[in-house]
């Protein structure tokens, strides 16, 4: 037997947070509240003490580079990752404490894991309506409606194996969406999409912020956080370094990619060097 | 550039070795002495056959034959084994095509499996020098055996591999390993024939006879025919010998070019799915059981993952007792397949991989927990059920075994009950990852896991067994005081099952709540492979 194959499971205890009801009840009116979430892979903080406060009815953007620790964040407090320290609270909940009255308030649209894949996308939101314990009608007809307005009508009883990658985010959002929940967590939902699909996911998205929803959602494509919301986080690093309201971020940067660059320390290419490119006489 | 190639390979083949330290290190070096340990074994009873050299040939001709064919399969069934020859990774590189052809004949030749073949054929090429002076000739004869099955093979793979790409192509690939399980049976049912002693030895030169005409029947043949001076049939079988090597090297650089110039189609998709009217609805134990059930049962046919093991283990089940016991008693011998059946609940939480999340997602209480369980039990209960019963009543019929039928019911369905208990709780205690690529339907693990997936599997095994025991201890008074305790076996094995799975529900309920992220974090290593 291999060291890999050693039990990973032995951490079977919750960690211990700090505060207890307090937290809850001093993070009123914010969909989303972090408090002190921390997170390490191999002794290398991946996420480090983080805080943040996501307003509800807020288009929230959680932005950073690539190995900011986005997706970390956003695992743990969708409940998919235990966090070796912090609190995470979605809408008055606390996730690892109560995770059943928490996951029924929150939809989750994870980057790049597996659905269920020899079902049709009738049938995975049907299953997963059903097994939420709403009954088969209602479920039905908000999975009617959902296909609709998502534009998968098309796809029929295709199995969602067969889907192209706008097509899955699209069946992931329904299904997200499916048992009306009261915040949105969304990792890279417009990643790899085509225009028309992300347009609709859009609009899906703005019209559920028009209904009272909270949006959380990850992205290193600026022009399109810009865009779309109204508030913003920018990780590095593990680490909240800005966030807020948009323009407050923005600050008197020209844009939301020049304010990012700056904050994160990166610059553009410099002069000199790679003379050779574009010489090649072969 | 064949340098290149066979330094890339030879890295690939040792780095397990290499990422390896300490006891881990000491423990594969043992495991690879022991496997060549037991192949020079092979090798030496290979080789001594040269004593016996009417028994030699026919043996080494049908060896020889089934060597090659087993070179051709295993690439369709088992699809990316070796990623040093999937073109696919070569097709952006600036080589010729006969450059590549080259650099990967040279790659295929190195590999545990490649060398292991050689061990082997070096034992049957000192079988057919017959006398010492054809050695070389057979030493010959051997290696082109050799290059014929990895060229052949390559071919083989190479115009294949389009269609491994797609899902529908490794569905195929399933059905073909179900083909070869099928057809290992029926290949022991007749080697088993009782009724004449001398089928084996028969039925083997029989076919040698034909098979000598075929390109690894001429290989194996060559020396002789050279010893004793057929020069006219020993042309002809060097000519159909060096023809296929050529027609399968031409055929590989055609299916090479292609692979390399062609983009396969990864469209194709499969049938679509039928209007579902499931109305089950997540509410309490019974309901949730109830959803995940249907979903199950929906999935058992349609995924061939799912479908084709117990396609395997209904005729296994069926077929085995009449193998392994002559006369009555067989009924008993359906514990084995009742045994798999129950298994077919294991390794819940790894069979979709990261899919897990959505359950992660929506079965967040003990209740539905508890339910989920429940409803994948239920799909391997029910099925084996009907398998139990349809085995147990052919070997009564077939042997005339009326009065051991109630026992065995008893023994097998605690069997599979306890196996199915088992198979719950190692879900959640020692889960691992399920390769999603689907490429083989006989992977069933992935690397750095292989250890939790046989301890797993033998763990429900055990635990099988355990429950069955006390119906194993009526079967016992059946046997030697009053068939009547058999009936005692039929109330105790079920009962002893259903105590076991409803233990094994709640344990296995608290388990996954406990340790959901832990058991999410394992199974995802599935997507990667």
């Amino acid at each position: 037997m291999t060291t890999s194959d050693q039990n990973p499971l032995s951490a079977t205890a919750l960690p211990s947070y700090p505060g207890s009801a307090d937290l809850v009840r001093s993070v009123v009116g914010q969909a989303l509240a972090l408090r002190g979430l921390t997170k390490s892979f191999g002794g290398r903080p991946a996420v480090d003490h983080v805080d943040l406060d996501v307003p509800t009815g807020s288009f929230f953007g959680l932005v950073g580079p690539n190995g900011a620790g986005k997706t970390t964040t956003l695992s743990m407090v969708t409940g998919l990752l235990r966090p070796d320290a912090g609190r995470v609270i979605v809408a008055g909940v606390d996730v690892w404490t109560d995770p059943a009255a928490a996951k029924a308030r929150m939809g989750v649209l994870p980057d790049g894991l597996r659905l269920f894949e020899r079902l049709s996308g009738p049938e995975l939101l049907s299953y997963l309506g059903r097994l939420r314990g709403i009954p088969a009608e209602v479920v039905s007809a908000r999975a009617a409606e959902l296909i609709t307005v998502l534009d998968l009508d098309d796809a029929g009883n295709k199995l969602v194996a067969d889907y192209s990658t706008g097509m899955r985010k699209k069946i992931t959002l329904a299904a997200a969406l499916l048992h009306s929940p009261a915040v949105l967590l969304l990792d890279e939902p417009l990643e790899a999409v085509d225009p028309v699909s992300a347009r609709i996911i859009r609009n899906v998205l703005h019209r559920y912020t028009t209904g009272g929803g909270t949006v959380v959602f990850s992205s290193h494509v600026m022009a399109l956080v810009e865009g779309l919301c109204s508030h913003v986080a920018v990780m590095a690093n593990g680490r909240i370094i800005a966030a807020g309201e948009l323009a407050e971020v923005r600050g008197s940067a020209a844009s939301l990619d020049d304010a990012f660059m700056h904050l994160v320390g990166a610059s553009d290419v410099q002069e000199g060097g790679l003379s050779w490119l574009g010489s090649s006489q072969v | 550039m064949v340098g290149v190639f066979a330094s890339l390979k030879w890295r690939l083949v040792t780095s397990r070795l290499r990422a390896t330290r300490g006891a881990t290190r000491a423990w594969l070096i043992v495991g690879m002495v022991v496997l060549f340990l037991f192949l020079g074994l092979i090798t030496f009873g290979l080789a001594s056959l040269r004593m016996l050299p009417d028994v030699a040939l026919p043996v080494i001709t049908t060896m020889f034959a089934v060597q090659l064919i087993g070179w051709v399969l295993t690439p369709l069934v088992a699809f990316g084994v070796d990623e040093t020859v999937d073109p696919a990774r070569f097709a952006l590189l600036p080589l010729r095509p006969q450059t590549l052809q080259v650099g990967l004949l040279t790659s295929s030749l190195i590999g545990y499996f490649p060398v292991a073949n050689m061990i082997v054929l070096l034992g049957a090429a000192v079988a057919l020098g017959v006398p010492w002076s054809v050695l070389p000739i057979a030493v010959l004869c051997a290696a082109a055996q050799l290059l014929l099955c990895v060229v052949l093979s390559r071919a083989a793979s190479t115009s294949m591999s389009g269609l491994m790409a797609s899902r529908r192509g490794r569905d195929l690939g399933m059905a073909v390993g179900l083909l070869i399980f099928l057809l290992y049976m029926g290949f022991v049912a007749v080697i088993n024939n009782p009724g004449d002693g001398n089928a084996l030895q028969g039925g083997t030169e029989a076919v040698a006879s034909v098979l000598q005409w075929t390109p690894p029947g001429a290989l194996a043949t060559l020396p002789n025919l050279v010893a004793t001076g057929q020069w006219a049939h020993a042309g002809l079988a060097a000519v159909i010998a060096l023809a296929a090597l050529g027609l399968a090297w031409w055929w590989w650089s055609v299916a090479l070019a292609r692979s390399l110039t062609t983009v396969p189609s990864t469209t194709a998709g499969s049938s679509p799915a039928g209007d579902s009217h499931d109305t089950a609805v997540g509410v309490g134990v019974r309901g949730t059981m109830q959803v995940v059930a249907g979903r199950d049962r929906v999935l058992l046919w349609r995924d061939p993952m799912r479908r084709m093991p117990w396609l395997m283990l209904a005729v296994l089940t069926v077929v085995w007792p009449f193998l392994v016991v002559r006369g009555q008693g067989a009924v008993f011998a359906v514990t084995l397949g009742a045994i798999f059946c129950g298994a077919q609940a294991g390794n819940q939480y790894g069979v979709e991989g990261s899919g897990l999340w959505l359950h992660l997602q929506t079965i967040t209480d003990r209740t539905r927990a508890r339910g989920e369980v429940l409803g994948h039990a239920i799909t391997a209960v029910l099925p084996g059920t009907v398998v139990i019963l349809v085995a147990i009543a052919v070997q009564a019929v077939a042997r005339d075994d009326y009065p051991n039928v109630p026992a065995a019911l008893g023994v097998c369905f605690g069997a599979m009950l306890g196996a199915v208990s088992a198979a719950c709780y190692l879900s959640a205690a020692l889960p691992y990852a399920q390769p999603q690529s689907r490429k083989s339907l006989f992977a069933s693990s992935v690397p750095g896991q292989k250890g939790r997936t046989a301890a797993a599997s033998l763990g429900l095994i055990g635990g099988g067994l355990a429950v069955a025991l006390p119906a194993v201890a009526a079967v016992v008074l059946s046997l030697t005081v009053d068939p009547a305790w058999g009936w005692l076996a039929l109330v105790l094995g079920p009962l002893a099952g259903v105590i076991a799975l409803v233990i094994a529900s709640r344990m296995t309920a608290n388990r996954y709540l406990e340790n959901s992220t832990e058991i999410f974090a394992v199974v995802s290593a599935g997507d990667r492979v």
